[in-house]
């Protein structure tokens, strides 16, 4: 706990670092709107909630998105909540257009962006026909990398841009038009005939972005293994590889690797013990005149939510970094 | 009749100068029965064509002619007619040439008192010769071949002229006929009525069988009684309404084909008989009612007697007519005024959602003119079959220029954002317990969320709600639908609905709404698979609302959710504290219902911004709070580090103080003591 690098950092840094004022401001927030409620049962318990609901990564449900953007922990958390809840439709095999993936994560978070999903549609789609429909997994991945790493693409799309037009840090620009658009063109020219930009050139240039960034970046030994492999690269190539590439997923550590995407035996047997009770409920209904509701009515659902122990404990495979609930 | 033999002459000696035929008239009393005799006068045999004789017995009692001689003079190229002296003084005043095969008129001598001359059946073809019978007063040409009616002009008491069957063109030269009292002129080939307007005591006139295209010109008939247009092919007839003794119209075999081009009829009071068989009119439905109905002093239809029960029937099918027109005028203004309201709601909406451009701003402007012309709310119950509550205000339609309201039986139909203030009126009960289908149009579906709590108090039994042009776009605003009572049918029109588009809405629909056991979405029936497939598909994300979420944060959305709830109501007028109680146990109800969904609401654009910058606000105080808390933590923290790092040096200079100071035991020891005593 008193390793010397900890006690090296200032307070305020070391506090930013590990995001634990955001999470402060966020607690004392939601206690300030909720105050009359949470009176009932006491702020310990609150606050006790409230981290381990951090821990879980179920904070961010149904939160704006400023918050759920804040920390790199609640865009984790965001995207495996995304995962889990929608698995199912990924399983079912529907293709579906952005638009409605756009919906669904609206239903997450109502005030999500519309530019971050397109975005991440321009990913699978490398830029082309946006209306197409898109797989479960492949929008899942693609739209991973574009939300957890935003800032960190931005400037890569920035140098990008850069070494495509040809500037270089070093390179004197004349400032007569004319010339100057003559010289942009044939290089741009040349970019185009040969797609994108050299790989080596372009990881030279990234290099300086995990020193300055502030904001979490993928792994650089990664990423130079992406940009190893080939020779020239164009932006959404790059960002495809990056969202395919399975090393980049673990070490973000929210989503299970594509092969397993689609299991979740923990959910798929609560999903079984849901279908089968609504499918009771509406055969029960049906032979039911409308009752005023009854408590027993009432009592049948409510164990649903008290059921909440068992289940929130089950044990998932993936990252240690969720704590179980013990 | 005085039978005998007769015998006739070829009438074509007028060729011949020289033939000599005496023709002998034999009078009879009645003008028909007299026959003609024909002599040949043998005596100037000069002629070169033999003249033949006829016997001309015939078995019927039309005209025949009378004995006569027709004598040609040297002179004229017509025969002279000239009778036997007995004949003469026997049948002064008749005189019949029928059949005669004249084909010329005969000059007659001497027969100045002759009243009545019969020239039927030849093959005259002008009226010639008789312009010194001025006593002539029935004149018979029936059956001939003239061409044109002349050479009357000085017959003024003719007061018979029958020339039917002839090939008369045109009605000309009777203006000196001024005592004409019949006319008849059927079988002809005569276009037009002319030139009869000074035949004031003209009774009957039969223009039956001739080219007539339309009935005009009748002015001045102030006798006629009976007129007879049979087999013509008139189209309208005009002017009958001048003809104030006019008793009798025969318009059988015409080309009659509406009861307006014979209008003059109905204002005609005299007319009793009148016959339109053969016309197209008479095959309409409504034909006899009508006429019966127009021409109440008829006696006599088409030669059939008018009863008193068919004038009955006609009477009362004419006042159901008149209703129903009046019926279905006023149902069309009200749908041309629906109509143009629509479109108004319709091209505002369009501005609204910015996809017209705004080169139609003035058209806008011009338009919304002429209906703001209109009373701004025109309260008809006509759509409506509900008897009227007194004190509520129960019409069917309300019509504004903005907005449109419809109670349609089992429909309520609102157009246009401002039509949902309407719910607020006060609805008689009858009339929103009818209601099982609401339908909104042209309306935001953001706006329509605020108003389901009201739409569920005042109209509990609706169960169909249909949605076009609302601007749905996102699955979760259907999360709103789930706080009405029941919903049995769901319809979203593509049109103005982008939310359609997506694969997965029915199914979410499904999945958010299984409290209320939907039949029917979008006309297709709810499976069994379609709930299941729905509840697979969503399940998770309801299992994961509900359960996974800390509790807290459970207990603010549902308390929020009901927090609205509340708010709508109090907005609401009249309400009353029982209400809201029923509507909370309601709410808790339906939560109960369905507690692992309750938490997928939808919050209105609107809301969720102001929630927002009420956030943002805490938010800011938060972190000032927090800021202040890490300040002191931070300083405490310093303290204690620095304590920390000073303290062993601290430690230490404690130690060797304290040490130095009992180095010394006996001063120490009066040093304490001295302490002591100085405390006292």
């Amino acid at each position: 706990m008193l390793s010397p690098e900890r006690l090296a950092l200032p307070d305020y840094e070391y506090l930013a670092q590990r995001h634990v004022l955001t999470y402060m401001e966020d607690a004392v927030c939601q206690l300030l709107e909720n105050k009359e409620d949470i009176n009932q049962y006491g702020i310990a318990r609150f606050f006790t909630e409230y981290f381990n609901s951090v821990c879980q990564g179920t904070h961010v449900l149904f939160r704006e998105f400023s918050f759920i953007q804040a920390t790199p922990h609640n865009r984790a958390s965001f995207l495996r909540a995304f995962w889990r809840c929608f698995r199912t439709v990924g399983k079912n095999g529907d293709l579906l257009t952005m638009k409605e993936y756009h919906c669904l994560l609206q239903l997450l978070c109502p005030d999500f962006p519309l530019e971050l999903t397109q975005k991440a549609a321009r990913i699978v789609l490398m830029d082309d026909a946006m209306d197409c429909l898109m797989s479960f997994s492949d929008f899942l991945f693609a739209f991973q990398i574009q939300f957890y790493y935003s800032e960190f693409l931005e400037s890569v799309a920035a140098i990008y841009q850069d070494l495509l037009s040809g500037k270089n840090p070093n390179t004197v620009i004349v400032p007569t038009s004319s010339s100057g658009q003559h010289r942009q063109r044939p290089a741009l020219g040349e970019a185009s005939l040969l797609e994108g930009v050299e790989a080596s050139l372009f990881y030279q240039r990234l290099e300086n972005l995990w020193d300055r960034h502030k904001y979490s970046c993928p792994p650089p030994a990664l990423v130079k293994e992406v940009l190893s492999n080939v020779q020239r690269l164009t932006f959404y190539g790059f960002l495809v590889a990056l969202s395919r590439h399975h090393g980049i997923n673990q070490a973000l550590g929210a989503l299970p690797d594509k092969g397993d995407l689609m299991h979740d035996p923990a959910m798929d047997e609560e999903l079984e013990r849901l279908v089968v009770r609504s499918r009771l409920h509406r055969i029960s209904r049906q032979y039911r005149a409308d009752e005023p509701g009854a408590f027993g009515f009432q009592r049948r659902d409510r164990p649903e939510t008290l059921e909440r122990g068992p289940s929130a404990s089950a044990p998932s495979p993936y990252p240690p970094r969720w704590g179980t609930q013990e | 009749m005085i039978p005998g033999k007769y015998r006739s002459v070829s009438g074509r000696a007028a060729n011949n100068v020289n033939c000599g035929l005496h023709l002998v008239i034999q009078t009879s009393s009645l003008p028909e029965k007299s026959k003609v005799e024909f002599r040949l006068n043998k005596e100037t045999s000069s002629f070169p064509g033999r003249l033949l004789q006829h016997d001309l017995e015939r078995n019927y009692s039309s005209r025949q002619g009378d004995h006569v001689n027709l004598v040609s003079s040297s002179m004229s190229s017509f025969p002279i007619l000239q009778r036997s002296s007995e004949e003469k003084i026997l049948y002064s005043d008749r005189l019949t040439l029928e059949r005669q095969k004249l084909t010329v008129c005969p000059i007659i001598d001497g027969e100045e008192h002759l009243r009545l001359l019969n020239f039927q059946h030849n093959f005259i073809t002008r009226i010639q010769n008789i312009s010194n019978l001025q006593r002539l007063i029935f004149l018979d040409l029936y059956d001939n071949q003239i061409e044109e009616i002349s050479g009357l002009s000085t017959l003024r008491s003719l007061r018979v002229l029958l020339l039917g069957k002839n090939r008369i063109r045109k009605i000309s030269n009777l203006e000196t006929l001024k005592s004409l009292d019949v006319l008849d002129l059927h079988g002809n080939q005569i276009t037009k009525i002319e030139n009869v307007n000074h035949l004031c005591d003209l009774r009957v006139l039969n223009l039956a069988r001739n080219l007539l295209g339309h009935v005009d010109n009748l002015k001045g008939l102030d006798s006629l009684a009976e007129l007879n247009l049979r087999h013509n092919q008139i189209t309208f007839v005009r002017d009958v309404d001048n003809l104030p003794c006019l008793q009798r119209l025969f318009l059988s075999f015409n080309n009659i084909s509406s009861f307006d081009s014979v209008s003059c009829l109905a204002e005609s009071t005299s007319l009793s008989d009148i016959s339109f068989d053969g016309n197209p009119i008479a095959q309409e439905s409504w034909y006899k009612h009508t006429v019966l109905q127009n021409m109440t002093q008829l006696r006599q239809l088409d030669m059939k007697r008018v009863t008193e029960e068919e004038r009955r029937m006609a009477s009362v099918v004419a006042k159901k007519e008149e209703e129903k027109k009046r019926e279905s005028h006023k149902q069309s203004l009200l749908k041309e005024k629906k109509r143009l309201t629509i479109n108004n709601v319709a091209r505002k909406w369009d501005l609204q959602q910015n996809r017209v451009v705004n080169t139609l701003t003035s058209q806008d402007g011009k338009d919304s003119d002429s209906p703001s012309q209109d009373t701004p709310q025109i309260e008809g119950s006509a759509v409506s079959t509900f008897t009227e509550e007194t004190g509520s205000v129960d019409s069917g339609l309300t019509v504004t220029d903005t907005h449109l309201v419809e109670v349609d039986g089992d429909t309520l139909s609102l157009y246009g954002s401002g039509a949902l203030e309407s719910l607020d009126r006060n609805w008689s009960a009858q009339t929103a317990g009818m209601v099982t289908t609401v339908s909104f149009t042209f309306i935001e579906f953001d706006e329509i969320v605020q108003v389901l709590p009201k739409l569920k108090l005042k109209f509990p039994n609706s169960l169909h709600l249909k949605f076009k042009e609302t601007n749905l776009v996102m699955l979760q605003q259907f999360n709103a639908l789930a706080q009405l009572r029941r919903v049995d049918q769901l319809t979203i029109d593509p049109q103005g609905n982008p939310v359609v588009n997506f694969t997965l809405w029915k199914y979410y629909v499904l999945f958010r709404l299984s409290h209320f056991s939907m039949q029917k979405i979008n006309g297709t029936e709810v499976t069994q698979n379609d709930m299941i497939m729905a509840e697979r598909l969503f399940g998770i994300l309801a299992h994961v609302a509900s359960s996974e979420l800390p509790p807290y944060r459970m207990i603010s959305i549902l308390g929020d959710a009901r927090k609205k709830q509340f708010r709508y109501l109090l907005e609401t007028k009249g309400k009353k504290p029982g209400i809201i109680s029923e509507e909370n146990n309601d709410s808790r109800r339906l939560t109960g219902e369905n507690t692992n969904r309750a938490t997928l609401n939808y919050t209105t654009r609107e809301f969720y911004n102001e929630k927002l910058e009420e956030i943002k606000e805490k938010n800011k105080f938060c972190k000032m709070y927090i800021e202040d808390l890490v300040k002191e933590a931070t300083e405490i923290n310093m303290k204690n580090e620095a304590l920390h790092k000073l303290w062993p040096q601290m430690f230490i200079e404690l130690v060797r103080d304290a040490v130095i100071e009992i180095r010394n035991k006996n001063s120490y020891m009066k040093l304490c003591l001295q302490q002591i005593t100085d405390q006292k």
